[in-house]
């Protein structure tokens, strides 16, 4: 039993050492494959993968699903590549995985959602909390002039990340715009047709509204369609996190102002660009930058690497992106 | 049964006549509308969960049907479906799913809480499998019925109060109706009084299932977009009006009119605290109080009628 394995292991890594001379393996796993942000990710880490000859596999789950994330590992472990890089959909789980995988001497990173710390080497971070909540602020600011009444509509009050990112847009709107007020903030629970009735009553609650700030990406579009019944467009500026193939609609209208994110091709080629580093030796852990091709020199703290401010998606530009 | 439904009446005119006090911005036209025409399809909703908990079951799928039934019809009409066409076809893929639940509840005798639990899990997995979570852009002809946004929000408004109006007189002036009360009540009496209970059973989930395909479709016609999450919860907030406007989960006594100003009571909460500066923090444990105090007169009643009886066996 255990000789034909390990024949098998002998023979595939023989034929990946032969068929790929130098040439870095890296496999790169979505939570989702079909998820359209997933698969913009994937063209960033093409790129990338392109301009540092290295081969490129990218598979995971058709759906959201934990237990197949650690099949496809286990695949990729027997197959032997160089390097996974993981968007972890259940961190405990697939963390043992990896675990089993850098013991084989795979090396591992996390992107977009992490893993155990010790299951990985890096993770790249798309987005800090300061990062998310300073941008919110200062395009909340910009759109009302720095002054007036401003409600936010958030998931639930509960939600980690929500909190997170309150806990930092009150606090910087009250010490770099002390003439904005946040008169209210709502939970949607997550639900377009809920952020909708709660974006109608806040603006009948408090005439003189003049933006509405959606922290989670349903409650943007939801929102947009509020302030357009209303008949209030311009009038209640509508701007927060989201997606923008669920904003475009209301964009170009002129609805909804601009919706924050951070650019996904950026973060897939940033992925790509640390897992090849790693195995070529070139980021090791403890470093504090590197240069990350077109995107240049990044910054590393701990184990994160950041993929730096967030992107501000808005008329002008986002039609360049699908997802 | 109408002291408890005047009793949630009061409870609601209080709100209002504080509202109307407090924060009389609560009441402007369009606003107020749009709050009333974003609660219509749950009216819907609210009217098929009454009979099946007249029937003494419970669907808990219903979230995942309108969810189903959502993105069903919003991806037809993103394929060039008229709208005309699209409706029917909602309601009779409700009618379909909710005939699921029937036959397993009614045709095996299952229990209808785990046999809905098990469509609602289901059907949210599928849905999640397909949509990936993504929205359905509709075409602009779909939103309001391809009517102005006015009188868009009239027609759902009409819609639900004829589902209201309807169901109502049916359930109260039809002999097919007021079977749902007796297997409710009792289903083996109402067996030997010559109703066949599995029958009615089906019914009610059945029909539940068509009203949770017409609701969608009333849902889909106010936005250009569909989020598959869409009917998330929507099955506790059903259940919640009707166990606040009276209708017994023991089965047997209620009506629509009940669930309909219980779920009035319930979807003024949120707008209304908005409105009174009151901190979202307090929405869930003021639904939560009202609910508890609803199924405590509930406890409170059986008891008092069961009394009787009791002493006459002694006797």
């Amino acid at each position: 039993m255990k000789i034909p394995l390990l024949c098998l292991l002998f023979v595939s890594a023989l034929a990946a050492a032969g068929a790929a001379e130098q040439k870095v393996v890296v496999a790169m796993m979505p939570k989702a494959k079909g998820n359209a942000y997933f698969i913009s990710c994937k063209a960033g880490a093409d790129i990338a993968a392109k301009e540092l000859g290295a081969e490129l596999l990218f598979d995971g789950p058709v759906d959201t699903n934990a237990a197949k994330q650690n099949e496809i590992v286990e695949n990729w472990i027997t197959l032997g590549v160089d390097v996974i890089a993981v968007a972890a959909e259940n961190k405990e789980s697939l963390s043992t995985a990896l675990r089993k995988a850098q013991r084989q001497g795979i090396k591992v990173i996390a992107f977009d959602s992490d893993a155990a710390p010790d299951a990985r080497s890096f993770f790249v971070n798309q987005a800090t909390p300061e990062g998310i909540a300073n941008t919110l602020a200062d395009e909340a600011a910009r759109l009302t002039g720095g002054e007036g009444e401003i409600a936010i509509i958030t998931a639930t009050l509960t939600a980690s990340n929500q909190r997170e990112w309150l806990k930092r847009i009150e606090p910087r709107l009250a010490e770099k715009y002390p003439r904005m007020k946040v008169v209210a903030v709502r939970p949607s629970d997550d639900l377009k047709d809920r952020a909708q009735s709660e974006a109608t009553a806040l603006m009948s609650a408090y005439p003189d509204l003049k933006l509405i700030m959606a922290i989670c990406t349903p409650g943007v579009p939801g929102a947009a369609e509020a302030v357009k019944q209303a008949g209030k467009a311009g009038k209640v500026k509508v701007m927060g996190l989201g997606l923008p193939n669920e904003n475009r609609r209301y964009v170009k209208e002129g609805v909804t102002d601009c919706v924050i994110l951070w650019n996904t091709g950026d973060l897939g080629y940033l992925t790509a660009y640390t897992a090849v580093k790693l195995v070529t030796g070139e980021l090791k852990p403890g470093a504090t930058s590197f240069k990350a091709g077109s995107l240049g020199e990044k910054r590393v703290v701990g184990d994160n690497v950041l993929l730096g401010e967030p992107f501000i998606f808005t008329r002008d530009n986002s039609d360049r992106f699908n997802f | 049964m109408r002291r408890r439904e005047l009793a949630v009446a009061g409870v609601l005119a209080v709100l209002l006549l504080v509202l109307a006090l407090r924060a009389p911005s609560f009441f402007q036209g369009q606003p107020l509308r749009s709050l009333l025409t974003r609660e219509a399809p749950v009216l819907v909703m609210a009217c098929g969960m009454t009979v099946v908990i007249l029937t003494r079951q419970i669907d808990i799928s219903v979230g995942s049907q309108f969810s189903v039934c959502s993105v069903a019809a919003g991806l037809l009409a993103a394929h060039g479906w008229p709208i005309g066409a699209v409706i029917p076809f909602a309601v009779f893929l409700g009618f379909f799913l909710g005939a699921v639940n029937g036959a397993l509840v009614a045709g095996l005798g299952l229990p209808s809480i785990v046999v809905t639990l098990a469509t609602m899990v289901t059907l949210r997995q599928g849905l999640n499998l397909v949509q990936q979570g993504e929205f359905v852009n509709l075409p602009d002809r779909v939103q309001w019925f391809g009517l102005e946004q006015t009188p868009g929000q009239w027609s759902v408004l009409a819609i639900a109060l004829a589902v209201l109006a309807g169901s109502a007189f049916a359930l109260h002036s039809f002999a097919a109706g007021r079977h749902f009360y007796a297997v409710g009540s009792d289903a083996e009496a109402a067996r030997l009084a010559g109703i066949r209970p599995r029958r009615v059973t089906f019914a009610a989930f059945a029909g539940m299932g068509a009203l949770c395909g017409l609701a969608a479709v009333m849902n889909i016609v106010q936005s250009p977009q569909v989020q598959p999450l869409a009917g998330a919860g929507l099955e506790l907030k059903a259940i919640a009006a009707v166990v606040v406007g009276g209708v017994a989960i023991s089965g047997g006594r209620g009506s629509v009119w009940g669930g309909a100003i219980g779920l009035l009571l319930l979807a003024c909460i949120p707008s209304a605290l908005t409105h009174l500066r009151i901190e979202a923090y307090w929405e869930k444990a003021i639904q939560g109080g009202i609910i508890l105090l609803a199924c405590a007169t509930e406890i409170a009643r059986p008891r008092a009628k069961k009394s009787p009886p009791a002493k006459a066996a002694a006797a």
